[in-house]
């Protein structure tokens, strides 16, 4: 008997996630981005983009990878900050889509009746709303600022992760394993929380990937109008800025904060497609 | 399917073909508002953007002379400058004969009537009503007998008597209108040349009701075609315009510059004028750059296209025919305390450590090309008052010296100081100032946030003193220093002109004392001295007095820089000719 059959669905998974070459650079991408932002966010070794140089719109140099802005600051460190918030708005909405994606979804495709009627007409009534207008509405009623964002993102962030949830429970609630655990006298939440969730978990940490490059993209578009980060660089409004300073020659800043936003939202595709290979179990073994 | 979808498209290119193509046949004006406005009320017309627009389809008694300088009052909707009685109280206008309202469906048959100096009074009352709480009250707070005593009466009461009459503000008969002033004004009649005095007919006003300010319906030489706050204004040449000729006579240079080349014209001199309302500058300049506005204040970030030497147009934009108007404007921008609030009001010494770590210089280089000059008080240069040779202590940029007195205003490193807020609109550009506001505050230790608002969002704040901090600029009403100081005078505060609600009894005193006073080298002198007191108390952190860098196409005939902007529109005119010819070069 080869050893392979007696891996468990996540350690097979890992071994074939490390084989995609791709899939392990974006891991690496991601992982790095998170380290940056943890460092910045404890101040560690990340240079300050509130000093100022004192010459505004140097072009990229050694000195400065990715020039300065109008105020003389170095546009490498507002990148890095920019990372910063990017990285915490998805992990931040990710930590409040998610929870309340799952347990709703959960419960509609479980108890099924009135309890999924009512929470599937708030689904549909919910995802019918254009996101961008739900997000502007939010932050307008909320003010302006991170926190809103945080919120707004992830209050709206849950519909499409508890729609799949809901149809998967649908799935599984019939299975032998379930009739199985109900014949031994499980309840509901046993039945729910103990079996069948760890059986759709896959589904979620495919989802947070998705949810996380999401995220990255409503922050940058919500400051960009304006609406999302106050009196500190985001990659939005240093696009905002940007679009002014192309008139000068200035394309330093524009590049800066769309490569970086490039590179960790292609990262974080990749990988969502790659966690999905891994995690399939239809894939197992091969 | 196929074939049917190019057709499809091809209909489409035709489409699109025929909206680019230039209408030669009506001389259209295309300009820009930065910022959007609420609506066409004359009594709140306290901004510039609301006061221009507003001032297209509304007139007043009287309006600055298009092109004689230094700036002159002359007649609009009175017949001639007012009789004044010897001891300055009494001004008696007679009123132009014939001059009707635009038609509206408010009016019987749809015919607009005509004017009568009754109007003026209803007008005037309107801007006194205790209940619609006008932005400019204080243009008239004390000033006309009668007026506050009907203003106070009505106060607290249900519903306010129109018909009442006041003794300093009569009609005479149906074309003769008495002021009575309870004390000498020399100002007076700079208010009788604003937006806020303009006649509104009374019938309009109670019967759109709630909507009146959607539905403006004046005397001016535009009428309202379309109005979508957010996206553009339509005007159409009103067909009922009295007979209004462009002047014959003009300031030294005028001839000139062809300034006179429609002179004895009838006004207006276009058949619409369409205002686009454009809050970011980079669409402003392409649409200047494509034609599609005929003139623009310059972006700070396209300056160095514009303008080479500091001075001259660049040559790529000359050969387009493109003109540069490069002008001091009357205005001092600045950063506004809101002495409501406790941190500011008893704390001079935080006032002068904020005002000395904003690096004017600095500013100055960033959003205005260096093309600004420091503002060391309120009166900019240009104005009686304004002392060329002082300079504001703490407008000198020294954190150092700040770093001292904050710790002195009870703020060590801005240690106990709350997080303030500042108050801004939601352009790049007010967002760049913000940001480089809290920087520079944040050098000292003082802790800084910035809240970005629509432009009507930002006016309601500061009429409800619920700003603490915001960026504003104020141009001049009028040449004269009174205009400026009245920001500083406690009774203006908000909804007044005095938005950052400033209190000061020496300020009040020495106020009171000089709105009495005639033009004279006396009042000049207590105009300096007031001058030097509105540096030390720091009510504001002083910005900058500011160049208007303007460009204008070939086409655009008649722009001549007037402080004043209301009335300005009808006096220009579209070269239709020549701007088939240039069109084609940009």
């Amino acid at each position: 008997m080869s050893s392979q059959d007696t891996r468990s669905l996540w350690a097979d998974a890992f071994s074939r996630l490390v084989k995609d070459r791709w899939a392990l650079i974006s891991l690496l991408v991601v992982v790095t981005y998170a380290l940056v932002a943890l460092m910045a966010t404890l101040g560690i070794g990340m240079p300050d983009w509130r000093s100022s140089l004192g010459i505004e719109y140097l072009a990229p140099s050694g000195e400065f990878w990715f020039g300065t802005d109008l105020f003389g600051r170095d546009v490498f460190a507002k990148v890095i900050h920019g990372t910063k918030i990017a990285m915490s708005v998805g992990l931040i909405t990710s930590l409040i889509a998610i929870p309340i994606g799952v347990v709703i979804g959960a419960l509609a495709g479980y108890f099924g009746g009135w309890v999924d009627d009512i929470i599937s007409w708030f689904i549909t009534t919910f995802s019918s709303i254009p996101n961008i207008m739900l997000l502007i509405s939010i932050t307008l009623i909320m003010g302006k600022g991170l926190l809103s964002v945080y919120l707004a993102l992830g209050m709206t962030g849950w519909v499409g992760l508890a729609r799949l949830i809901r149809g998967e429970v649908m799935k599984h609630k019939e299975r032998e394993y379930v009739q199985a655990a109900s014949a031994l006298g499980g309840g509901h939440y046993r039945k729910l929380f103990v079996h069948i969730l760890p059986n759709v978990t896959h589904l979620v940490i495919i989802n947070t990937s998705l949810q996380f490059q999401t995220a990255i993209k409503s922050e940058v578009i919500l400051s960009y109008l304006g609406l999302g980060v106050q009196g500190e660089p985001s990659w939005g409004t240093m696009i905002d800025d940007a679009r002014m300073e192309l008139a000068r020659g200035v394309w330093w800043q524009l590049a800066g904060a769309t490569l970086a936003m490039f590179i960790i939202v292609l990262a974080f595709n990749i990988l969502g497609d790659a966690l999905r290979d891994a995690l399939d179990p239809k894939l197992k073994g091969k | 399917m196929l074939k049917r979808l190019t057709i499809i498209l091809s209909l489409l290119l035709v489409v699109l073909g025929c909206t680019r193509e230039q209408n030669y046949n009506e001389k259209v004006l295309n300009l820009i508002s930065p910022q959007k406005i609420k609506g066409f009320d004359p009594i709140y017309a306290a901004d510039m953007y609301a006061s221009n627009e507003i001032g297209k389809v509304y007139e007043g008694l009287l309006e600055f002379h298009y092109l004689k300088r230094p700036y002159v009052l002359t007649p609009n909707l009175a017949e001639s400058m007012p009789e004044v009685s010897k001891d300055g109280l009494t001004y008696t206008f007679k009123i132009k004969k014939g001059v009707v309202f635009q038609d509206s469906k408010v009016f019987p048959n749809g015919k607009g009537r005509e004017l009568k100096a009754s109007d003026f009074v209803y007008s005037i009352q309107r801007m006194a009503d205790p209940k619609l709480q006008s932005t400019g009250w204080w243009l008239l707070d004390g000033k006309i007998a009668g007026l506050n005593e009907w203003r106070d009466k009505y106060a607290s009461a249900e519903k306010v008597n129109y018909d009442e009459e006041i003794s300093g503000l009569k009609a005479l008969d149906t074309h003769t209108l008495q002021f009575k002033l309870v004390k000498p004004v020399p100002q007076f009649l700079y208010a009788l040349a604003m937006t806020f005095t303009s006649a509104v007919a009374r019938e309009v006003v109670e019967g759109y009701g709630q909507e009146f300010q959607n539905y403006p319906v004046g005397t001016g030489p535009f009428k309202l075609g379309y109005f979508d706050n957010s996206n553009r204004i339509v005007y159409e040449k009103n067909p009922t315009f009295r007979d209004k000729f462009y002047p014959t006579e003009g300031a030294p240079g005028d001839e000139e510059r062809g300034f006179l080349a429609d002179a004895g014209k009838k006004l207006p001199l276009v058949d619409k004028v369409i205002v686009n309302i454009i809050v970011e500058s980079q669409p402003q300049w392409l649409n200047f750059q494509k034609g599609s506005a005929d003139i623009l204040g310059v972006p700070k970030d396209n300056f160095d296209q514009t303008v080479v030497n500091g001075k001259d147009l660049h040559p790529s934009m000359a050969s387009k025919g493109i003109k540069l108007e490069m002008v001091n404007s009357l205005d001092t921008t600045y950063i506004a305390f809101n002495h409501e609030d406790p941190l500011f009001k008893n704390n001079i010494k935080l006032r002068q450590a904020m005002s000395l770590a904003y690096d004017r210089d600095e500013a100055n280089k960033l959003f205005y090309n260096n093309t600004a000059k420091t503002a060391h008080s309120i009166i900019p240069p240009g104005i009686s008052g304004h002392k060329a040779d002082y300079k504001n202590p703490y407008v000198a940029f020294n954190v150092e010296q700040a770093k001292k007195v904050l710790a002195e205003a009870g703020y060590p490193d801005g240690k106990g100081l709350p997080e303030l807020s500042y108050e801004t609109v939601g352009s790049t550009v007010a967002r760049q100032m913000g940001e480089f506001f809290v920087k520079k505050m944040a050098d000292i230790g003082v802790k800084v946030k910035i809240s970005t608002n629509t432009w009507p969002e930002l006016v309601k704040k500061t009429n409800t003193k619920a700003a603490q901090l915001f960026g504003m600029a104020w141009g001049a009403d009028y040449p004269d220093a009174e205009n400026f100081f009245g920001l500083l005078y406690g009774p203006n505060e908000a909804p007044g002109s005095n938005s950052s609600n400033y209190k000061n009894a020496e300020m009040d005193k020495l106020f009171k004392q000089s709105t009495i006073m005639q033009d004279s080298p006396e009042r000049t002198a207590l105009y300096e001295q007031m001058y030097v007191m509105a540096a030390d108390q720091v009510p504001w952190i002083y910005g900058m007095h500011r160049t208007a860098v303007t460009v204008l196409h070939g086409w655009l005939k008649n722009y001549k820089y007037i402080e004043f902007t209301q009335t300005q529109i009808q006096y220009l005119n579209v070269d239709l000719e020549s701007k088939k010819v240039l069109v084609n070069k940009l």
